[in-house]
């Protein structure tokens, strides 16, 4: 025993173990080729000659065993082509020396090249670093053993492993790498269609915005759907995940990405559907806004415009809107007005403009290699036929109506692009998708000419700068909670868009004097910086 | 040779059996080379190698070495391959057991220890006791094999316990594995005695006024079988039912039938049990449920990707990651140590005994060695193919152990015991009988 022990102990034996295992395959082997000999040497003559059915189940059990061991390989030696087993690996195998976690993951990018996740060698292992905290929490995600992968880390988690390799050599060189383990493989990077320095600014105007410092900005291009800007504040930090965080309980709820899955009442930024409807519906007329507001029955409170209200608490008189044409009353965001328009246009097309908007569906983000992110679109249930105050109350973006921010810089887009909707884009080298088209052309002209309008003449008034030449809708929305949320939906330049955007500031209070500087201050620093 | 003929005296076999004894040799030197390496990584990690660490080696040595003595004191004259080709697989069983941990030194149970000799034991009573042709006792108690089958199954029902989806006897021992060998007796034994009327066939219909008691038995131990949800057992006696009509009747009908039953009875399983469902989901999707219903088999996956083309080596990998490891995965381990080369060579040996088994049936001298032998054939080479294929992902995981390499007392000495009746069998008819023919077995 102890002799055998020293032997263990001894410098060399690591290398005899080496040697000792070729001697333990090719003894293997020798002996296979041995008992292959003995078929000669022992015929077996006693017996009976062989049956005719020997050689065929022979080839039989010998293809079964040949099948199982090639799709062996394709698991133990070909696995890196599985993107969910590498995953599933990373996440949860303990085994430190597969070399699954030897991939170094590739970077994430924003379009100008800044870094916003790679991979650092600690301890052996490949650790995930986010250079930029909480502000991309929702819109990167996170990748970690422990708790798995969201954001474009999901989305992109193949490309990011390596697994997406496109010719044959970046398959043999990915191959060597693991077998010879003399270099870490390395994932691809990433370039995402995000800017870092809008999405931090976004990020801190609205924590720092009136209100209790929580919501959401999205700037997209319309053109080809490319998402500058996806922040939801507050977000929490993807470098120190904790299990409570995904317990939950937190009244901020840090997790909800607010720009995709947080669902408000739209307030006023709902009338530009509205206006989308009646202009597809050929309405060109004019509608009379009594002061005294507009209501379907006697029994339910009519609805008024807000300048009425604003006159009562001041101990003035209004005499009301009076006569307005679409144009004027979009411009002054006339609630009255659009009571009436939407009681006008029906329960059906209501209905109609609904499907064709996309109501109430999960719109998918243009998908990377493994599944996707998604955006939940305006929810609206049907409204039964006789409930007309519901309509009402939906045509003005309060009661039954429900929205997403993502989903209104989407309409906003949509109109800028001549009334296709654009996939909306979170990967660079992903081709753009049509999503749909919402409004025909012409509706779209026309309703950018009247949300040009709103900025220069109705309630945008305080955000007119010159040279950015701003359309937009403010919304004012108000919600069973608290203040009133805050709303500007829009894009710029009015004559040809290359920007449209959403800013949310839960109870911001009034959209015109917090929701649209702070979509006015993004658009100065797009436009320093030349989009 | 003393004499060319018949061989006499214990030195002539002693001679004849040379062949059998250096494979023998070599497959325990093997065995000691892939012993030492494991023993190798112990002092690694600051641990003494205990005497206790060899004791399993040592009686795995004693077992074989003295199988073979017995053999030659015996007189036998049956195949020479069998019993190296076990010695060799039994070696990897060893290893891959020991590397789960199953005889830590500090605590050798003697448990653990006896499934071994025990089987190696149980294999030379039936190589020897049925050898010259002996082992057509078996045909004259053709019902008790089915009583016995029948009483096993009712006994587990009555008692066992359920774990892990099917159901144990006492202790976890699976009694169940014995109707792998009962069945193949009763099988073999019944058709022997009704062989003539068996293949005739009335045009397109099987003769089933002969047929109805071999049909009433399977009927009642697949039922109570499929209550126990032993899909895998199940189509392992179904494959063996099969083989063995078709092998020993030569009438194609049999296996006609049998696949166009056995299909449609598998997908009305699949489609009609939520068990099975699970499994085929599972099976076809495992990533729907990583953490859950498919955690086993991507565990082992992972274990395999690990060990890549060479493995990691002998106690390098970490076995112990890998869910029930010493016995249905136990092909996970040693591909994650040994790599794909290792399991290559691995599935080379089960190879060689499938078809080891496979032509030893085929060249069986009397019906009912024929079909003795195509049953354990048969029922080895499904266990096989499901096991590794479960384990690997190209096929549903039915929890079926590996044979001779996966712990399991029971299993173990099943498997023992049919490579005993097929050595039996190999054995050949008298002597009296032969003598008229060629017997030489002069080596060349």
């Amino acid at each position: 025993m102890e002799l055998l022990n020293a032997l263990f102990r001894s410098p060399p034996w690591e290398a005899v173990r080496l040697g000792l295992h070729l001697a333990f395959g090719l003894a293997l082997l020798f002996w296979l080729w041995q008992a292959l000999q003995l078929r000669s040497v022992v015929p077996l003559k006693h017996l009976a000659r062989p049956r005719a059915w020997l050689l065929p189940t022979v080839g039989l059990i010998g293809l079964c065993l040949v099948a199982i061991l090639g799709y062996q390989a394709t698991w133990q030696l070909g696995g890196t082509a599985r993107p969910q087993f590498i995953a599933f690996m990373q996440s949860h195998d303990r085994r430190q020396f597969n070399p699954a976690h030897w991939i170094q993951r590739g970077r994430i990018l924003d379009q100008r090249g800044q870094v916003l996740a790679e991979s650092r060698n600690r301890g052996g292992a490949a650790e995930r670093v986010y250079p930029f905290g909480s502000v991309f929490a929702h819109a990167i995600g996170y990748a970690d053993p422990r708790f798995g992968l969201s954001g474009v880390e999901s989305m992109a988690n193949p490309a990011l492993n390596g697994s997406t390799l496109d010719s044959l050599g970046d398959w043999g060189e990915l191959g060597r790498q693991l077998l010879t383990q003399s270099k870490r493989p390395r994932g691809q990077d990433l370039v995402t269609t995000l800017d870092a320095g809008l999405q931090q600014a976004a990020v801190e105007q609205i924590a720092s915005a009136k209100g209790i410092g929580r919501g959401a900005v999205v700037l997209m291009r319309p053109a080809d759907g490319a998402v500058l800007v996806m922040a939801s504040v507050p977000g929490f930090d993807p470098n120190q995940l904790h299990p409570t965080l995904f317990r939950g309980g937190d009244p901020a709820t840090p997790l909800l990405n607010r720009a995709t899955q947080g669902q408000y009442p739209p307030g006023s930024v709902f009338k530009v559907i509205l206006a989308a409807q009646a202009l597809e519906n050929g309405f060109r007329g004019r509608l009379d806004n009594p002061a005294n507001g507009y209501t379907t029955s006697s029994r339910y409170r009519p609805i008024r415009d807000h300048e009425y209200y604003e006159a009562q608490r001041s101990g003035r008189a209004w005499a009301g809107h009076g006569v307005l044409d679409l144009t004027t009353a979009l411009a002054k965001s006339s609630n009255v007005f659009f009571a009436q328009l939407g009681v006008l246009g029906g329960h059906r097309a209501l209905a109609k403009t609904g499907e064709r908007f996309l109501f109430n569906r999960s719109i998918a983000f243009v998908g990377g290699p493994s599944g996707t992110v998604h955006l939940q679109a305006a929810q609206l249930e049907p409204i039964p036929e006789r409930d007309r105050y519901g309509l009402a109350q939906a045509a003005i973006g309060q009661g039954r109506v429900t929205t997403t921010p993502g989903y209104m810089a989407l309409v906003a887009a949509a109109i800028a692009n001549d009334g296709v909707a654009m996939r909306p884009r979170l990967l660079r080298d992903t081709a753009p998708e049509v999503l749909g088209r919402f409004m025909s052309a012409d509706t779209a002209r026309r309703l950018r000419v009247m949300l040009r309008r709103a900025v220069t003449d109705g309630t945008g008034q305080g955000i007119e700068t010159a040279g950015l030449e701003i359309a937009g809708k403010t919304g004012t929305a108000e919600n069973p909670q608290g203040a009133s949320h805050s709303w500007f939906i829009g894009f710029a330049p009015a004559s040809a868009p290359r920007l449209a955007f959403v800013v949310l500031v839960e109870h911001g209070g009034y959209g015109s004097t917090v929701a649209a500087p702070i979509a006015r201050d993004l658009l100065l620093k797009a436009a320093e910086q030349g989009f | 040779m003393a004499r060319r003929g018949t061989p006499i005296s214990i030195s002539d076999y002693w001679q004849l059996r040379a062949p059998e004894r250096r494979l023998l040799l070599w497959a325990l030197l093997i065995a000691l080379l892939g012993y030492l390496m494991l023993l190798g990584a112990g002092p690694k990690d600051g641990l003494d190698v205990q005497f206790a660490a060899l004791v399993p080696f040592l009686i795995y040595l004693g077992t074989f070495v003295s199988a073979h003595l017995l053999l030659v004191l015996a007189r036998f004259r049956g195949d020479q391959l069998l019993l190296p080709l076990t010695a060799l697989l039994s070696a990897i069983g060893l290893i891959a057991q020991a590397r789960t941990g199953l005889f830590a030194a500090a605590a050798l149970d003697p448990a653990k220890l006896i499934p071994l000799p025990l089987g190696v034991a149980l294999m030379l009573i039936f190589a020897i006791a049925g050898r010259g042709g002996r082992y057509r006792l078996a045909t004259r108690v053709t019902w008790l094999w089915a009583g016995v089958s029948l009483l096993l199954l009712a006994l587990v029902l009555a008692t066992g316990q359920r774990y892990r989806g099917a159901v144990y006897g006492f202790g976890f021992i699976t009694p169940t594995e014995l109707l792998k060998l009962t069945m193949v007796l009763f099988t073999a034994a019944f058709i022997d005695q009704h062989l003539k009327r068996l293949s005739r066939w009335r045009s397109l219909l099987p003769p089933l006024r002969t047929l109805w008691p071999l049909l009433l038995v399977w009927g009642l131990v697949l039922a109570m079988l499929l209550v126990q949800r032993d899909l895998g057992l199940v189509l392992i006696l179904g494959v063996m039912l099969l083989a063995v009509l078709a092998a020993g009747t030569r009438h194609s009908g049999y296996l006609a039938y049998g696949l166009v039953l056995g299909g449609a009875a598998g997908v009305a399983l699949v489609s009609f049990f939520a068990h099975g469902q699970r499994r085929v989901e599972v099976w076809l999707n495992p990533f729907s449920d990583p953490t859950g219903a498919g955690w086993q088999v991507l565990q082992g996956l992972s274990g395999m990707y690990a060990g890549g083309l060479w493995g990691e080596g002998f106690s390098e990998a970490r076995p112990r990651y890998t869910p029930i490891a010493e016995s249905d995965l136990i092909y996970a381990v040693w591909a994650e140590e040994l790599g794909f080369a290792g399991s290559l060579l691995l599935v080379l040996l089960f190879a060689l005994l499938l078809i080891r088994l496979l032509s030893l049936a085929a060249r069986a001298r009397t019906p009912f060695g024929l079909m003795a032998a195509t049953g354990v054939a048969a029922v080895l080479s499904v266990q096989t193919l499901l096991n590794i294929g479960g384990v690997t992902k190209a096929l549903p995981l039915t929890g079926i152990t590996l044979p001779l390499i996966s712990h399991g007392g029971s299993s173990l000495l099943t498997v023992f015991a049919s490579l005993g009746l097929v050595l039996a069998i190999s054995d050949g008819e008298p002597v009296k009988r032969r003598s008229t023919q060629a017997t030489g077995v002069a080596r060349r």
